[in-house]
């Protein structure tokens, strides 16, 4: 949902099991009964392109190959990390996929528990489970500064259009941030500038669907 | 149930708290209020108040309760020990052991657990205040939990109770025609196929009373269904 598509449609709520009337075809967030189509999430219906879709509201991060995401480690095994990125299951992260020749059980001594890393999600399958990468891009650790998470619909708001918001938070806390796919947003800077940046993306998650929302970041960051 | 009283439960059509025979208690639903929780509920129905929390879909422990196709709903149904007059003991008993599994096997209905496989959904039911009809109040509290919490579902199940009192068929049993009333039968429905996902019946009704019990308990279900779209309407509507 981009910032443009909130603002020029009015968008209906939709529960689940609602009715949906439409010619088009079954996308995202819907099921079948009976040649009816229904919604099966709580959230906003879209009919574009000669497709339903209902975009949830709120709900866990559904990893998609590709999504570049922030990860802390949970767990570690003899040649794998469990990693959390806030889905329904932990990440694995093979150490083939690290970038590190790391020697058979000693994966702790590259990413111990509550490490974090900003990686790729390389591989999902249907039974759920889903593997991470380090090996791409800009991939890497994450040394020093703090982690606040969001709920995963709230990231494209947080972005904001062209990415316009978080330019906003970047340019006036003097921090960097990095947001993960799966909400989990990482900010490193000077400690007040990373607290001042931390609250106004609170601000954005909490009030995410209210009006003028730009106004107020700004009015936060200039004082 | 089958305790003696000299209350007249019902005098001139008209119930101890007023009511009339098919008459709901009144009923107040605040979706979202528990900030750890992934989707949560809170509900008045009467005297009740009852919170529920949905966290989940997460991995399933014990591991051996893991189903390799789909999810399973863990539900759990607790009263405090300062929900009733006399202390009740806390943790699980035989009768919320009960509760817990029927609302599990009747949100298994609706919820659309082949889409996580291997999952586990917990619900967490709890009673703060108990003033009969509990659990139909704590299974409508978690299905409006349950759709705050973003999961895929086919519809929000509404639960509500219907009994025999004075030989009267009534809707939603306060706490004295619970004790001692004739008859009390609690449903839960899917709205949009008014089929049945949860239904018990403790007493004794002739099969026409039945019959109406279930058409009173249906319209009542369907009445709190509204309020439970409300509910989500109010936390989620009038964005955008």
């Amino acid at each position: 949902m981009s910032e443009e598509s909130s603002s020029d449609s009015v968008r209906k709520l939709v529960l689940p099991g609602d009715l949906m009337e439409t010619k088009s075809k079954p996308g995202r967030g819907i099921f079948r009964s009976e040649g009816q189509i229904y919604a099966s999430v709580l959230g906003h219906s879209s009919d574009k392109s000669g497709y339903i879709n209902v975009n949830a509201i709120s709900g866990r991060y559904n990893p998609k190959i590709g999504d570049k995401i922030i990860a802390i480690c949970a767990e570690t095994g003899p040649s794998i990390w469990r990693m959390d990125i806030g889905s329904s299951f932990n990440s694995t992260l093979h150490h083939s996929e690290s970038g590190w020749k790391v020697p058979f059980g000693d994966t702790a001594r590259f990413l111990a528990i509550g490490d974090a890393v900003w990686a790729e999600i390389f591989m999902v399958d249907a039974a759920g489970t889903h593997q991470i990468s380090l090996k791409k891009d800009d991939c890497r650790k994450l040394y020093s500064g703090t982690i606040v998470k969001v709920d995963t619909t709230n990231v494209p708001r947080i972005i904001g259009k062209q990415g316009s918001m978080i330019t906003t938070i970047r340019e006036n806390t003097q921090t960097r941030i990095q947001i993960g796919q799966n909400g989990y947003i990482w900010i490193d800077g000077k400690g007040e500038d990373i607290a001042l940046a931390q609250k106004a993306i609170e601000i954005i998650d909490q009030e995410a669907t209210s009006k003028g929302l730009t106004n107020k970041i700004e009015k936060l960051l200039e004082k | 149930m089958a305790g003696q009283t000299d209350m007249e439960l019902i005098k001139n059509g008209v119930r101890l708290d007023g009511r009339k025979p098919d008459e709901l208690r009144e009923v107040k639903i605040v979706a979202g209020v528990l900030d750890n929780a992934d989707g949560s509920c809170y509900l008045e129905w009467g005297n009740n108040k009852v919170y529920a929390g949905v966290f989940g879909p997460m991995e399933c422990h014990p591991r051996h309760k893991q189903k390799a196709d789909r999810a399973i709903v863990q539900a759990r149904y607790t009263m405090a020990p300062f929900s009733v007059n006399d202390r009740k003991r806390p943790g699980l008993d035989r009768r919320s052991t009960e509760i817990s599994y029927i609302a599990s096997q009747a949100f298994e209905k609706v919820v659309m657990v082949e889409e996580f496989p291997k999952a586990s959904i917990r619900v967490d039911m709890q009673v703060v205040e108990a003033h009969a009809g509990t659990r139909c109040a704590a299974i409508t509290a978690a299905s409006v939990a349950l759709a705050d919490a973003g999961i895929p579902m086919r519809d929000m199940i509404p639960a509500c109770a219907s009994g025999k009192v004075n030989d009267v068929v009534v809707l939603d049993l306060n706490k004295e025609e619970d004790n001692y009333g004739q008859a009390d039968l609690p449903l839960a429905i899917i709205p949009s196929t008014k089929e049945v996902v949860l239904l018990q019946l403790d007493g004794h009704l002739t099969p026409d009373e039945f019959e109406k019990a279930m058409d009173l308990a249906t319209s009542g279900c369907m009445d709190l269904y509204e309020k439970m779209r409300n509910a989500l309407d109010n936390r989620y509507g009038g964005s955008a």
